[in-house]
């Protein structure tokens, strides 16, 4: 009750004119670097962190929580229209939008995709107003020795989850990303380590310019080294204009999806660095796990899209819960939100519901407004999103890269950190293709730190004893945790396991 | 040039066994160099540091994952090639020459001339180089593309510029 009055009165002290001069832009922003494929919801807050420095603390944070709301969710106008989904997020949406463009009902779809983004958004924000105050005061009770295992549960969980069909990829990224975090200045002896004898890297790669150069540049030239996408017969404008409001009854049928898919993709977002498009995913397989028009998934199921968008956008909310509370991302995009809270003076982690009792109230504010916009948008200017999606790329992504190059030096002044960004842009290129990745390399390099001075602190205050990492309470859950996700990824294990299943039942 | 591209297209992957273990074998030395580097890195003992925090503890523990990581991986190169079903529809003379824009331009003009020239030639090369095949045999459609990128070029640098200098208050490079 108490969280639901402090909501009020942070909505209250942002419903300002100015304030909702800056959700109206930085939402319709959002929505179209999500609707072009090639431009990524972490690329869009990256960038537009740059540009938002100069920017009041609230009104650069909300600008920020705006672009990537709207940037979840107008990854669905190209899955819907294009079967290209716009970010990775909208990835399953596809598989049921696209049909639905085809049978002429490209329009229904936006509207059921908007109300079910809106939806999503709304049950993670409820429980972002639940979970993050119980969750802070359980991160008080951390020490060295649970950072230290939080770090590694981070990285591990994040390899598991998003490296595919090998966990190994994920592990690896993870590795690099921990490797990336050990150059520079050490947190607690301030010992420059791995410099290469550059001054420059004496204080360590920034994460800006590593994330705009991974998901920008790389980006860049992905979109650049595929053929071009060719809009198909079924999604003319004239395809669009059939029905654009969803119909309550719809949307009173696939309550219960709604629902689960709402809280499954607030959860999957509080998993350390597992992003939307898990999020979508995992709501999409349960719903057609247990739904009676299961046979209709893949094929244009009003079902199937509802749940794939209801919860890749509730992972917004979910994955700022530990990046609030632990200052551990639950995204990519999150991520990059972490860096622009330092770089506004906020300090994310344990300690923000002493030092800032009311931010996180704030936040939530700031993501109920970016729904409302996105709803209003989304039901309104489906024309406008499709003349966008005609954009050529050869005149959109010089654009992008010369913003790649300006963002990250406008932050420091260094042209350093232009070259830092094309080094993780073709770096990071090379390994996505390889199937490595993205999100546990950007988790590593945030959690490096941490891991860091966790295990030495820890080791130091134990006189170098390293039973306190496996008898306190926390740390004995955290390895329990980590040793089942990681026997669960080997495969031997994982057939010996079905098998016993398979015997018993 | 085009063609050898388009046949290296058929040929060159990302993701196949002989790159996973060609992967492997870089992760395996940067493990190697980085467990190295923890060891030999200074202890600190001058200043009397507890001898569990020494800097290059972390490395060394990261160095030897990796080299542990680098071997699995090249063990079971191949073993998801499921994911490799038929050539991948992609354009490596596009990826070559956008790659070369791109570096050219952050590397080499960024700094050395200024901001916004070194912008509008960047953009106008880089949509030119990509839009002039598409415009035809015609004089009067291959014109209209030559004016529309350079005009275009020279917006983009212009609106970028002023934003970031006057707007953001950023002395450009």
């Amino acid at each position: 009750m108490e969280g639901l009055q402090s909501f009020a009165i942070a909505l209250a002290a942002l419903l300002t004119p100015m304030a909702i001069f800056h959700v109206m832009w930085s939402t319709l922003l959002g929505i179209f670097v999500g609707s072009l494929p090639g431009l990524t919801a972490t690329m869009g807050v990256a960038l537009l962190t740059t540009l938002t420095y100069t920017l009041e603390r609230d009104f650069a944070i909300l600008v920020l929580i705006c672009m990537y709301v709207g940037a979840i969710y107008g990854g669905s106008r190209s899955a819907i229209l294009l079967n290209i989904p716009g970010t990775p997020a909208s990835a399953a949406t596809s598989l049921d939008g696209f049909p639905l463009a085809q049978r002429g009902e490209a329009g229904y779809a936006m509207a059921l995709a908007t109300a079910g983004s809106a939806l999503g958004t709304v049950v993670g924000i409820l429980l972002l107003v639940m979970l993050a105050p119980p969750l802070a005061d359980i991160a008080l009770e951390f020490g060295s020795f649970e950072f230290f295992w939080l770090a590694v549960f981070g990285i591990v969980i994040s390899g598991q989850l998003t490296g595919g069909v090998s966990p190994l990829r994920g592990y690896i990224a993870g590795i690099l990303g921990l490797m990336v975090a050990m150059i520079g200045s050490d947190g607690i002896h301030a010992h420059v380590r791995f410099n290469l004898g550059w001054s420059d890297l004496n204080g360590g790669i920034g994460l800006i310019p590593a994330m705009v150069g991974a998901f920008g540049f790389a980006e860049v030239l992905t979109v650049m080294w595929r053929r071009r996408a060719v809009m198909v017969d079924g999604e003319t404008p004239k395809a669009a204009h059939n029905r654009t409001l969803p119909r309550f009854a719809d949307l009173w049928r696939y309550k219960f999806t709604i629902g689960r898919s709402g809280v499954i993709g607030t959860f999957v977002g509080i998993i350390p660095g597992v992003g939307e498009d898990i999020g979508a995913w995992a709501s999409y397989a349960a719903a057609k796990r247990i739904s009676p028009e299961r046979h209709q998934f893949g094929k244009g199921s009003k079902e199937g899209l509802t749940a794939a968008e209801t919860g890749n956008s509730a992972v917004v909310p979910g994955a700022l819960i530990p990046a609030l509370t632990l200052a551990v991302p639950g995204s990519a995009p999150a991520a990059v939100l972490i860096a622009a809270l330092f770089i506004h003076g906020i300090r994310p982690g344990p300690m923000i519901m002493i030092e800032q009792p009311d931010f996180i109230y704030s936040i939530a504010a700031m993501l109920l407004l970016a729904t409302i916009m996105i709803a209003i948008y989304g039901l309104s200017l489906t024309r406008l999103f499709i003349q966008v999606l005609r954009i050529p790329r050869e005149l959109l992504m010089p654009v992008v890269f010369v913003l790649c190059v300006i963002g990250p030096y406008a932050l420091t002044q260094r042209l350093f950190d232009v070259w830092v960004m094309a080094f993780f842009g073709v770096v990071g290129f090379v390994l996505r293709q390889m199937n490595f990745p993205m999100a546990p390399l950007v988790l590593g390099i945030i959690l490096g730190d941490l891991l860091d001075k966790s295990l030495r602190r820890g080791l130091t205050l134990s006189d170098g004893d390293l039973s306190p990492f496996f008898t306190r309470p926390i740390s004995a859950a955290f390895v329990l945790i980590i040793l089942v996700t990681i026997l669960a990824g080997v495969a031997p294990v994982r057939r010996a396991v079905a098998s016993v299943g398979m015997r018993n039942s | 040039m085009g063609v050898c591209a388009e046949l290296a297209g058929k040929t060159m992957r990302f993701e196949s066994p002989g790159a996973d273990r060609i992967a492997s074998l870089v992760f395996f030395a940067l493990g190697a160099a980085m467990t190295y580097g923890g060891y030999a890195m200074d202890r600190l003992e001058i200043r009397q540091i507890h001898p569990a925090s020494i800097p290059g503890l972390v490395p060394i523990i990261l160095g030897v994952a990796l080299m542990v990581c680098a071997v699995l991986l090249a063990l079971q190169a191949g073993n998801d090639a499921e994911q490799t079903d038929g050539p991948p529809d992609v354009s490596w003379t596009d990826l070559f020459c956008a790659l070369a824009f791109c570096c050219v331009y952050a590397a080499a003009m960024v700094g050395q001339m200024p901001f916004g020239v070194a912008t509008a030639l960047f953009v106008t090369a880089f949509s030119g180089w990509f839009l002039w095949p598409e415009a035809g045999a015609s004089a009067s459609v291959r014109i209209r593309v030559a004016v529309g990128v350079i005009l275009f070029g020279i917006a983009v640098s212009a609106a970028i510029s002023v934003l970031f200098r006057y707007a953001f208050l950023v002395r450009l490079p």
